[in-house]
Formats: C-alpha cells, sequence, structure tokens
C-alpha cells in the first residue's frame, strides 16, 4: 500500500535483565515482625518429642546428683547420648559450614563491568553507543529494517553487542516503551523528523557470557545508578517500565 | 477264612455275605442305580455356578452404588499424641509493656504493608500506561507492526524460575550423600 512514508525512523532496543540471585535484606518493620511471629509461634505451641527427652533427662540428671550418686550401676557403663549433646553436635556442624557471601569482591571494587555485583537486585545491560555526532550510555539498539518486527529488532541489537549464544527470554511480542526524540535542527530534514526508540524487556537466563562482549564499552548497573549514565528525559522514559 | 469261620460260629441271625464289596444286603439294589446319577449333576452345575455368578455381582454392584469412602486430610486430623496435656508449654504469663508493645507492632505492620501494597499497585499503573502509550505510538507508524506486535507469545508461559536463596550458590559444593524415603499414606477410592 502506497502510504506516505512517515518521518520518524524507528529503532528497537532492548533491555536485558540479570534477575538477582539471593533474596534483599530485610527491612526494620520486617525484622521486627519477623521476631514476634517467632515468640507468638512459640507461645502457642506444645513440646515436641524432642523437648520432652531433653526435660526427661535433666530431671534424671537432677535426680540423680540429689541422691548423691547411691545407683552406680547406671551411668558408667552405658553411653547413653543426650538430646543435649545432640544439640551441641547439630550446633558445631552448622557451624563448621562455610556458605559463600552475599557481598561479593566485585561489589568491593565496584566493578561495574561484571555480573557478580549486587546479587540481590536487577542488573541492566548500558552500553556506549554513537548517535550523530555524540558517544552516549545507551540501552542497546539498533535501526529497525523493513521486513522484521520490533522484536526481531530488539533481539538483533542484543546479538549485535552480546553475539549469538546469549540464552535470553523476552517477554512478550509488544514494546514496554517509547522514547521519541527529534533531530536538531541541523539535520532535520521533510522526510527525517526524528526517531522513536520502542524498548523491549528480556530475562536473561545463563549466567555465563563468555563467549559475549563484542564492544568493550558496556555496564551491568541497577535501576538506581541508572542516573549516572542515562540523559534526563531517555532515563524519565526508560524509569516508567522498570520495577524494582 | 475268618468269614466262613464266623458264619459258622453265630446262630443263623446274621445273613452271609457274598463278597465284602457289598456294605450291607438291604443296599444291594440301591448300589447299581446310584452310579447312573451323574448324568443329571452336569445340567445342575452350571445353573449353580451362574446363580453364583450373579449373586456375586449383585453383590459388586451394591458396593459400587454406595459412596466412595471421604480421603481423610492428614492435615486436619491431630495425631491423638499431641493432645496430652503433659505436652503444654509452662511460660510465665506475658506483662502489660509486652502485650501493648505487640499491639502497637501490628499496627506499625499494618500501616507498613498497606504503603507497600499501594506502592506495588502503582508500578504496575506506570507499566501498563507505559505499554499502552508505546502502543499507540506504534500504531501511529505502521498498522502491520502494530499487529505483530499485538499478537499473543506463545512461548512465553508456562514461565518458570527459581527463586533466590538467602546465599549465592557455592562454587564446587559438594552436598552430603542421603536417601529420601517417601512414606506419605496413598488413599484410593
Amino acid at each position: 500500500t502506497a502510504a506516505a512514508p512517515r518521518p520518524w525512523r524507528l529503532f528497537g532496543a532492548m533491555c536485558l535483565l540479570r534477575l538477582p540471585r539471593i533474596t534483599q535484606p530485610l527491612q526494620k518493620e520486617e525484622e521486627e515482625m519477623a521476631a514476634l511471629m517467632e515468640q507468638i509461634e512459640l507461645e502457642k505451641s506444645h513440646y515436641s518429642d524432642h523437648e520432652i527427652r531433653k526435660l526427661q533427662e535433666e530431671e534424671q540428671l537432677r535426680r540423680r546428683k540429689e541422691s548423691a550418686y547411691d545407683d552406680e550401676d547406671e551411668a558408667p557403663s552405658k553411653m547413653v547420648i543426650m538430646a543435649q549433646d545432640l544439640e551441641e553436635k547439630w550446633e558445631q556442624k552448622l557451624l563448621s559450614f562455610k556458605a559463600a557471601p552475599r557481598i561479593t569482591d566485585a561489589d568491593k571494587n565496584n566493578n561495574r563491568t561484571s555480573l557478580n555485583r549486587k546479587l540481590d537486585s536487577n542488573l541492566m545491560l548500558l552500553v556506549k553507543q554513537k548517535i550523530g555526532n555524540q558517544e552516549l550510555w545507551l540501552l542497546p539498539q539498533v535501526e529497525w529494517q523493513p521486513g522484521e518486527t520490533l522484536r526481531g529488532t530488539a533481539e538483533r541489537a542484543m546479538a549485535t553487542f552480546l553475539g549469538d549464544h546469549i540464552q535470553a527470554k523476552v517477554l512478550g511480542n509488544a514494546p514496554y516503551g517509547i522514547y521519541k526524540y527529534k533531530f536538531p535542527r541541523a539535520i532535520r530534514t521533510e522526510d527525517n523528523v526524528g526517531a522513536k526508540v520502542f524498548f523491549f524487556k528480556a530475562f536473561l537466563q545463563s549466567s555465563d557470557l563468555s563467549q559475549a562482549e563484542l564492544k568493550e564499552d558496556y555496564l551491568w548497573v541497577t535501576k538506581d545508578e541508572l542516573g549516572d549514565y542515562l540523559k534526563s528525559e531517555y532515563l524519565k522514559k526508560v524509569n516508567r517500565f522498570l520495577l524494582d | 477264612c475268618l468269614f466262613s469261620f464266623l458264619s459258622s460260629w453265630l446262630p443263623q441271625m446274621v445273613p452271609s455275605r457274598g463278597s465284602h464289596w457289598q456294605s450291607s444286603l438291604l443296599t444291594l439294589r440301591a448300589s447299581l442305580p446310584m452310579r447312573a446319577q451323574p448324568k443329571k449333576k452336569k445340567k445342575v452345575d452350571p445353573r449353580r455356578e451362574q446363580a453364583q455368578k450373579d449373586r456375586m455381582k449383585k453383590k459388586i454392584k451394591k458396593l459400587e452404588k454406595a459412596a466412595p469412602e471421604m480421603i481423610p486430610i492428614e492435615d486436619f486430623v491431630t495425631p491423638p499424641k499431641y493432645l496430652d496435656s503433659s505436652r503444654v508449654r509452662s511460660l510465665p504469663p506475658l506483662s502489660f509493656e509486652e502485650t501493648e508493645r505487640r499491639v502497637l507492632l501490628m499496627k506499625k505492620w499494618c500501616l507498613f504493608k498497606q504503603k507497600q501494597d499501594k506502592a506495588e499497585k502503582q508500578a504496575i499503573q506506570t507499566l501498563i500506561a507505559a505499554q499502552q502509550e508505546a502502543l499507540k505510538e506504534l500504531r501511529l507508524e505502521s498498522e502491520e507492526l502494530y499487529q505483530a506486535a499485538i499478537r499473543r507469545d506463545e512461548g512465553l508461559f508456562p514461565f518458570e524460575r527459581e527463586g533466590p536463596s538467602y546465599t549465592p550458590p557455592l562454587p564446587g559444593y559438594d552436598p552430603p550423600e542421603g536417601k529420601c524415603v517417601d512414606i506419605t499414606k496413598v488413599y484410593t477410592q
């Protein structure tokens, strides 16, 4: 159909999210409430088998001490495992296990190119691209070519910057946000007023990106750190479709 | 020779037997026709077996018609050993300050959760608004791209993902060996 060519150029951009791997720390009210719930649960509960056994053994020990070692035929010959000993053994086992630290090395160095930092929040990919005559930090974008859908454009953008072998799940065919801007008057013509950038969202499935990174200037940042890199208008539009 | 001796010894009251196959002289006539009976049994047996099968089928139908038994939900039934009063915990009663503190904390929690919920709903609304705006602009651009965008994505659901844990996975961790024996009771109706 011979429609007049629209003066807007179309771009597809991909917002690639690395989902959090550890839980966020509890806030003060949440911690207080958790403690209260535990207390109430303890008060409403009955004794368990282990606790009854512990109480009985404590009774026995007390009686044996009071009776001043009258019945010696019981204690030394039998090796009875007391509930208290079991508890201590379990405690020791727990202490001997060392879990991986929640704050990683990359956190401490503030190495923003690594995927291992800020494990409790979403990380987004930002790349440095040349728009017009400026080098800007943007979500990876690529111009739309006729014959492909916008989702295809966004996937192509991801592949251009990270290579073909990334496993990412794109969330649906529809764009999540749009950034519209007009070119500066010097470049503006009748047919080329400005550009519309459509944003798509994807979740990163694999955490291994060893084969990736064609360009050197990339960053993985959280939503709060976006303000350090993106321009204000762009940032406003991007923040609208990002949940934290 | 013993028989002949007996017959000669006893007075003539016991009739003499010809052979020991004859149990008594009176049954002599009855023993021969009895061997002709099996021919009648062949007709009665299939009928008897048929009657037995019918009775069994009727019993089975009655059992099936009865309503199926409810499967007991094990979570709702307290095992009797926990109803024992010796298990009741003995704790000191709560002080007035403690109850006050608890009530105030619950009220703060209520407010906290309400704010959190409101913020979440607001965020979802902005998300939807942003998407609608993007789709509107796309429609202005080209109808066919718009139609491609609003098409359902079949590969998206079922969407599975493992949730976050408290600590990140330890590289090279070897979990201890163990065997899990499943002792859940399975009921059939």
